[in-house]
């Protein structure tokens, strides 16, 4: 089966005065289309860069980035905002909805800025969304007026408005209670149920049953790959 | 509405004040050049067409054989388009009990067919009734004169009463609030009646198709030969400025003034409109990495912030076009009021409202570009990864504060430093603020030393200016009695604007003749030397007068023409002085050539108590002798007095231009605080740490206090350096422009502007650092810790 992400050899380095400080190093992984996986490791460990890759936030010192069929980092950035905006809906840990939008809103500008979805649809869309995550209530809100887990919930909506094949979440769960983060965990879930591929970074502990792949991260590298499917060719495969 | 443009709208109502003060500033820049453009453009087409419908003459020329002209057939002659008889003579006025001025006197041929020189009926009878005179409009504010008074004139020597039966218009006049003198206009007859001189003997013309000064001189060349086979022998002529309304100067210096300052304001409001807009991308960097990353482009970004632009434009050109235009319209009035003209204009043209719009809605733009152009650039990584200001250890900082002892201070000064570009921005901007600002008072401290100076050069106190010359002992005599004076002397000539038409040159510039060692005054000499005394006769010149000699070389023999006599006369020096254009001659060697009789025109008199109260109190005496004893005199002027009168012709000028450097610093100061509350924003996580470990809300606002504080103090000391070649530059451009040609008026320092400007620097930086800091303090920590 064919990778929706990819990469290969992939370092990326920082350099801060006179000091360079590799946050990635080598790493090589691939996901495939309608996988939930989980990137986990501590802080500073690399997962956001190794987000940030995958998004085309962020470009590789060295290695290659390939995105549903697509070599990212030849994009100029343009080119890149529009392929996110079309390929990738990102999730972060603090939620980061445009507070001076309503939360229907937010979900129409991603639509604004992608043009896919036809104009006369856009508000329907948005509100299918919404019940998705089940808080169509608070459409007309502002995000200031909803709690930690309803605005997370609103992130998801947003970031599913062009109907995005990847979904990436950043700490998606590190701002919210247990309960509430069991909730968020479920509307990914239900993602992956519906064919989107689910990357989510967490340093929290999670339970690897409930993943296609979990990836761990440690000072850059990656020390473990476990695939949940016995059934899985790459089951049972450690690095 | 695009929900990106919805977002605009919301972000700037959210951030209402940073909108405001953008609004603000864009509305006073569009406002200072809006009035400019609109006081421009009445003023000038409104002074040009009011001077230009009194169709003024091009000469006036005296002669008593004018009896032999038929000025029907020289109205004929095509060269000229219109030529009138209109007598003139400088008489005295008593304008409130023994307060007399001069009077122009003019006598006009027929008040129904005014062809040139023409004046406008305002108030009362028209023509005047016979044996009556109408007066200018603006003598009422300088007189109890009102229509029906019955006036006091003195006519050499006598006092001839004449009633004032209406009031007229002449915009072809200096204002005489300014100038001090009464404009009458009579009949003939009672020109005669009142004047006591023949009248027909001034003629004035206005040329056809004269285009410049030297048409008019070659026209009347002409014109004077033809003259002369009449046998007409011209006495006198004078030509004025050619079609230039006396008082054009103050005006010119007006629009300047506002020009350069009016643009200044607007270019300081266009970077407090740049640094807003860098203030707006700090505040939203990562709103907009958060837009980049869900699928937004650089032209979205763009779009959106340029949006934000148009609409703060939007706003301030439909406040500050308005504005412009009414307070166009009231400076307008209020100079014309001033130099006494009628405002015509009732629709301003409709460039003027497309330069504005333009202007308002272009020029944000371009000077929001760089911060438009960097926020739409910025990768989504860094917009994402900007938490505020980070730090550069700086070992000169770190050397400089660790001296200081208090840890404030030391954090203050340290983060001075910590956005360079930023603090160079606002500093430069504060600093041409200050410079303006200061330049301003230096600009006035350069116009009032040089009255003081040229007051105090005039060591007398009061000037007696006869109707005819004397013999010394005589002209003298009236006076000697009189207890309070010190000393008096007697020359030749007018120092005053009025002319005592005893001597001229050629060209018409004025003469004094005064004794070459006279202690009544100190020539501030520009060039060579004052008179010597020597055998051979010697002048020396005003700088006014400078530019009539072409090239004007010190030591070389020019020809004068003093009365009917023309003289070599060996050019000495080059004095400067606020005053018409003179050439002084010494006494002795004037008698020696044309003056035998050693008579004399004009009594200099110094006082023993020079007291400004003692002046008037004895020039009301002289006045009073002078009607009790039928002295035909021009008119007295005290030292005191004409100061005033000099301080008034520019104190509009030095008003306006304190008052547009002030609206310069307060929008410099605009753009402290505008950068001050970005600093605040931008360290909200680091407030909320101190908070946490221990500061307390007004250990935070002193920290920013302190900031600010610093800035003011580096401004003020950068202004300072600023503002000395640009108040040397200012001292130079005015002192040509108000007192001619090489004539500059030297550099002084304002210690007061100085410490004005320090005040209100610091001031201005108070409020600015400590309203954002204040505003911070209000942001709990828990909310300042988690701010993104």
């Amino acid at each position: 089966m064919e990778n929706i992400i990819e990469l290969e050899q992939v370092t990326r380095k920082f350099t801060q005065g006179e000091r360079t400080f590799t946050a990635l190093k080598n790493v090589g992984l691939g996901v495939r289309k309608g996988e939930y996986v989980a990137v986990v490791g501590k802080s500073g460990s690399g997962k956001s860069t190794l987000l940030n890759l995958i998004t085309g936030i962020d470009h590789p010192s060295s290695g290659h980035v390939r995105v549903n069929g697509t070599d990212i980092h030849d994009l100029s950035e343009s080119e890149l905002a529009r392929w996110r905006g079309r390929n990738i809906g990102i999730v972060f840990q603090f939620f980061q909805l445009i507070p001076t939008l309503t939360i229907i809103e937010n979900i129409l500008l991603a639509m604004e800025f992608v043009n896919i979805v036809p104009k006369n649809e856009r508000r329907n869309h948005a509100r299918t969304l919404l019940e998705m995550v089940s808080i169509v209530d608070h459409a007309n809100k502002f995000p200031a007026a909803l709690s930690g887990g309803e605005q997370q919930r609103a992130a998801i909506a947003r970031a599913l408005a062009n109907d995005p094949d990847i979904l990436v979440a950043d700490e998606p769960t590190g701002n919210l209670d247990s309960t509430t983060a069991a909730s968020v965990r479920a509307v990914f879930s239900e993602l992956v149920t519906r064919g989107t591929t689910v990357v989510v970074v967490t340093h929290e502990e999670v339970d690897q049953q409930k993943f296609d792949q979990v990836i761990t991260l440690q000072d850059g590298e990656i020390t473990h790959f476990n695939f949940g499917d016995p059934g899985d060719e790459r089951h049972g495969k450690c690095l | 509405m695009p929900m990106i443009f919805k977002k605009s709208l919301r972000d700037m109502m959210i951030h209402n004040r940073s909108t405001l003060v953008a609004i603000l500033a864009l509305t006073i820049g569009l406002w200072g050049v809006g009035t400019l453009m609109v006081s421009l453009h009445i003023m000038t087409n409104d002074l040009d067409e009011n001077y230009s419908q009194t169709s003024p003459a091009h000469i006036s020329v005296r002669s008593k054989d004018f009896n032999r002209l038929n000025i029907e057939e020289l109205r004929k002659n095509p060269n000229i388009m219109a030529a009138e008889i209109r007598d003139k003579s400088i008489l005295r006025v008593e304008v409130r009990p023994d307060e007399w001025l001069p009077l122009w006197l003019y006598s006009v041929d027929d008040f129904e067919r005014l062809s040139l020189g023409k004046f406008f009926p305002q108030n009362g009878s028209y023509p005047p009734p016979e044996g009556t005179i109408v007066i200018e409009r603006n003598n009422l504010l300088v007189s109890e004169f009102d229509i029906g008074s019955n006036a006091r004139v003195q006519s050499r020597g006598s006092i001839v009463r004449t009633e004032i039966s209406g009031v007229i218009f002449d915009p072809g006049q200096a204002p005489s609030t300014q100038d001090a003198i009464i404009y009458g206009y009579t009949d003939q007859a009672n020109y005669s009646r009142i004047s006591r001189r023949p009248a027909g003997q001034r003629l004035i013309i206005r040329f056809a198709d004269a285009h410049s000064k030297q048409d008019v001189i070659v026209k009347f060349d002409e014109l004077s030969k033809e003259m002369a086979r009449m046998g007409i022998r011209i006495d006198r002529f004078k030509i004025p400025k050619f079609d230039e309304h006396p008082h054009q100067f103050q005006l010119n210096t007006l629009l300047y003034l506002n020009g350069v300052i009016g643009l200044l304001a607007f270019v300081m409001a266009m970077a407090l409109i740049s640094q807003l807009m860098n203030s707006i991308f700090a505040r939203q960097i990562r709103q907009i990495g958060i837009m980049k990353a869900i699928g937004a482009t650089r032209w979205h970004i763009f779009a959106s912030y340029t949006a934000r632009v148009l609409v703060i434009s939007f706003f301030s050109i439909s406040i500050g076009l308005p504005l412009a235009i009414v307070t166009g319209q009231a400076y307008s009035a209020f100079v014309a009021s001033i130099i006494n003209f009628d405002v015509l204009t009732t629709q301003l043209p409709p460039a003027i409202y497309i330069v504005i719009t333009t202007l308002g809605f272009v020029l944000p733009l371009l000077f929001s570009l760089p911060a438009l152009l960097k926020g739409t650039r910025i990768s989504v990584n860094d917009a994402l990864g900007d938490y505020g200001i980070t730090v550069n250890e700086s070992a000169v900082l770190n050397r400089v504060t660790s001296f200081t002892g208090s840890k404030i201070l030391s954090l203050s000064v340290k983060n001075v430093g910590r956005r360079k570009g930023r603090m160079i921005v606002t500093m430069a901007t504060m600093a041409l603020g200050v410079a303006i600002f200061l330049t301003g008072f230096d600009v006035r401290a350069s116009l009032s030393d040089f009255l003081d100076n040229n007051s105090r050069s005039m060591k007398y106190d009061i000037k007696v200016v006869l109707g005819e010359k004397l013999p010394s002992e005589i002209a003298m005599s009236p006076f000697t009695d009189i207890e309070a004076i010190k000393s008096i002397e007697g020359w030749i000539g007018g120092i005053g604007r009025v002319q005592s038409g005893v001597a001229s040159t050629a060209s018409g510039i004025g003469l004094v003749v005064a004794p070459f060692d006279t202690g009544l005054k100190d020539y501030d000499l520009i060039q060579g030397a004052w008179l010597t005394g020597s055998q051979e006769l010697e002048f020396v010149v005003n700088q006014k007068a400078a530019v009539s000699f072409e090239p004007l070389v010190i030591g070389q023999r020019y020809p004068i023409a003093v009365g009917n006599t023309e003289v070599f006369a060996k050019l000495v020096g080059v004095v400067r002085e606020f005053d018409v254009a003179k050439i002084y001659l010494d006494l002795t060697r004037y008698n020696e050539l044309v003056n035998p009789d050693k008579k004399i025109n004009s009594l200099m008199i110094s006082l023993k108590d020079r007291s400004y109260e003692n002046v008037i109190k004895v020039k009301k005496e002289i006045e009073r002798i002078i009607v009790e004893t039928g002295t035909s005199v021009l008119y007295v002027e005290s030292q005191a007095e004409r100061a005033v009168i000099i301080f008034e012709h520019l104190n509009i000028i030095l008003m306006v231009i304190v008052f547009l450097s002030l609206l310069v610093l307060v929008v410099a100061s605009m753009g402290m605080g505008s950068a001050m509350g970005i600093n605040v924003m931008e360290r909200t996580r680091e407030i909320g740490v101190l908070r946490a470990i221990g500061a307390t809300p007004e250990t935070i606002v002193q920290l920013f206090v302190v900031e600010g504080f610093i800035i003011s103090v580096l401004s003020v000391a950068a202004g300072l350096v600023l503002a000395l070649p640009m108040s040397s530059l200012a001292a130079q451009f005015f002192g040509v422009l108000i007192l001619g040609e090489n004539t500059p008026l030297d550099f002084s320092f304002s210690e007061i502007g100085f410490f004005i400007t320090l005040i209100v620097t610091l001031l201005f930086g108070y409020i600015a650092s400590r309203v954002p800091a204040k505003k911070a303090t209000r942001v709990s920590v828990r909310e300042a810790i988690a701010y993104e």
